[in-house]
């Protein structure tokens, strides 16, 4: 803000000081309202083309070249339906919930830098406010849940509850190890502090071994926060129907999606920040080109991450509720423990490549140990009895 | 800031209020969440940006999760209303004590030198460097003797937990 601010006053010298101000407020939000909803549409469009060929048809192609118009399609078709609330529902929290839920996602958006300078809100604290506003969610979805007033959507909204406090704790742990290490909690020192080295890529905390559990825990916490495949129990259809959303239609139903996107592309948007180097990349830089190019590279990462978890979506089956609680609780809690240890050992062993050595050793013997004590028991061989 | 605070501050005595008269327990604790958000954004105001964060983050994301969480486990899951006893014996002792404490409590904040220092509003820089550096230099002991309580605490959950399913087998 600070920067569009200085932008705006030296070409427009002769406007008035408040009203760059209220400029300087209203672009970063006309760019957070404008730009990602267009991704999340965007998103729909490619997940669906995606999903359609990994499972060997063709997805949309009839609206529009190639269905590029099937996301507008969509939005009409959904407008235009009838909104639907059940007789004995909670009314108010029934019409709340589906307006709260897309706010958490477009909040973390704020602390997320996609060029040098270009943050909506510098905030000092700028990690733990993404951190804190993104897990806010989970309120939208018990109201969802329990206004319904039915089994399906309480069930849906009990695991959405217990799934997202679970791996809450993981992932802030897994985030700690990259506030350690940059010595800072803002987000746009993190970014700075991953430039320079080779081709402005060697420096990214991914390429150092704690920086590549932490992303890897990062990704598992951001799927399950937004209870994406394949930690989407709470929307279970096989099972719930549609877990908390069941009882929604219409442009509520639209929302649910809609915040529910925006969430996963929120926590995508974390993980590139403090692992692949936020918008740092071959060529970028301040200046007007530099600025350019950063925001090329920071948005191609997004990209990229969302194809990940497109990806991980259309190829993995779903866990069941004792694997998902125990996983986090018994592999990825002390795992991001273990690692913030890691970082310890990183920043006090002086010899570069003796810390590689130690830090690495350190994880893959916990990570050894971790995955030996969590084994599932063999299967016996089964016999069949009644043949 | 002046109209900011008035906004914020009646949002959170609404949310207050509501959390106490409300019949329904899970619309009660929705106002509560409501009512942290507005302390949330109180501290925000006083550029105490750490502490605005940690109440999102322990009570909005944990504590009210947490007795949402409770709630759902319970048998009266759809939240009928309670009795309607407001005048009782109940809500004369309780608007007693609850009218000591504010005294009492007036009287310690105001006593305080904190609150003569406070009003420094704009100006004031982000203070989590300085709550890191106080937790960790003078007050690592409370620090460490809260964490022993707490790891303590979660223990003794677990082990209450295992005798329970122990017992059911």
């Amino acid at each position: 803000m600070e920067t569009i601010y200085q932008i705006l006053h030296t070409t427009f010298a002769n406007v008035p000081a408040w009203a760059v101000q209220i400029a300087a407020f209203l672009i970063p939000i006309a760019f957070i309202f404008g730009v990602y909803p267009a991704i999340f549409a965007l998103t729909t469009l490619v997940e669906r083309k995606a999903l359609g060929r990994i499972q060997n048809r063709y997805g949309p192609n009839r609206v529009g070249i190639f269905g590029i118009l099937q996301p507008l399609a969509d939005g009409l078709k959904i407008l235009l339906k009838e909104d639907i609330v059940p007789r004995v529902a909670d009314k108010f929290t029934h019409f709340l919930a589906p307006v709260l839920i897309v706010i958490p996602g477009l909040l973390v958006y704020l602390v997320v830098p996609v060029a040098p300078g270009m943050v909506a809100v510098d905030l000092k604290i700028g990690v733990l406010f993404a951190l804190a506003v993104g897990t806010m969610s989970v309120i939208a979805l018990f109201m969802a849940g329990w206004a319904s007033r039915n089994k399906f959507s309480v069930l849906g909204a009990v695991r959405a509850v217990a799934q997202v406090v679970s791996y809450e704790v993981p992932t802030v742990m897994a985030g700690v190890a990259v506030i350690m290490a940059a010595g800072t909690l803002s987000t746009l020192t993190i970014v700075q502090r991953q430039g320079g080295g080779l081709l402005n890529i060697s420096n990214w905390y991914v390429f150092r071994p704690w920086g590549l559990v932490g992303f890897a825990l990062f990704i598992i916490g951001g799927l399950a926060e937004s209870a994406r495949c394949p930690f989407d129990l709470p929307e279970a259809e096989s099972e719930l129907i549609g877990g908390y959303h069941t009882e929604y239609s219409g442009f509520k139903f639209a929302l649910f999606q809609m915040g529910e996107y925006l969430a996963g592309m929120a926590m995508a948007g974390v993980t590139v920040t403090l692992f692949l180097g936020g918008y740092m990349g071959p060529g970028s830089g301040p200046g007007l080109a530099g600025g350019l190019i950063s925001m090329l590279w920071f948005f191609v990462k997004l990209a990229g991450m969302i194809g990940l978890n497109i990806w991980i979506r259309g190829t993995w089956p779903r866990l069941r509720v004792d694997q998902l609680m125990g996983f986090a609780w018994k592999v990825l809690l002390p795992l991001a423990l273990v690692n913030i240890v890691a970082v310890g050992f990183w920043h006090f062993l002086t010899p570069r490549p003796l810390a590689w050595i130690i830090t690495t050793g350190w994880l893959v013997i916990w990570f050894l140990v971790l995955t030996k004590c969590n084994a599932s028991a063999k299967l016996e061989k089964r016999e069949y009895r009644y043949v | 800031m002046n109209l900011a605070f008035w906004i914020i501050s009646a949002v959170t005595v609404l949310g207050a209020l509501l959390a106490v008269s409300l019949r329904n327990l899970v619309h009660c604790v929705l106002a509560l969440i409501l009512f942290f958000i507005g302390i949330a954004a109180h501290y925000f105001l006083l550029r105490a940006d750490f502490l605005g964060t940690v109440q999102i983050l322990i009570y909005v994301g944990a504590v009210a999760v947490l007795i949402l969480f409770a709630i759902m486990l319970t048998h009266n899951v759809t939240g009928t209303d309670g009795p309607r006893e407001i005048l009782g014996v109940k809500w004369w002792s309780g608007a007693v004590i609850a009218a000591a404490l504010a005294i009492l409590l007036k009287k310690a904040i105001l006593s305080d030198p904190l609150a003569m220092v406070l009003p420094a509003g704009d100006k004031a820089q982000s203070s989590v460097a300085e709550i890191g550096r106080a937790l960790v230099a003078n007050w690592v002991v409370p620090l460490e003797a809260i964490a022993i309580l707490l790891t303590a605490a979660l223990i003794g959950a677990v082990v209450i937990a295992l005798e329970e399913i122990q017992k059911s087998r």
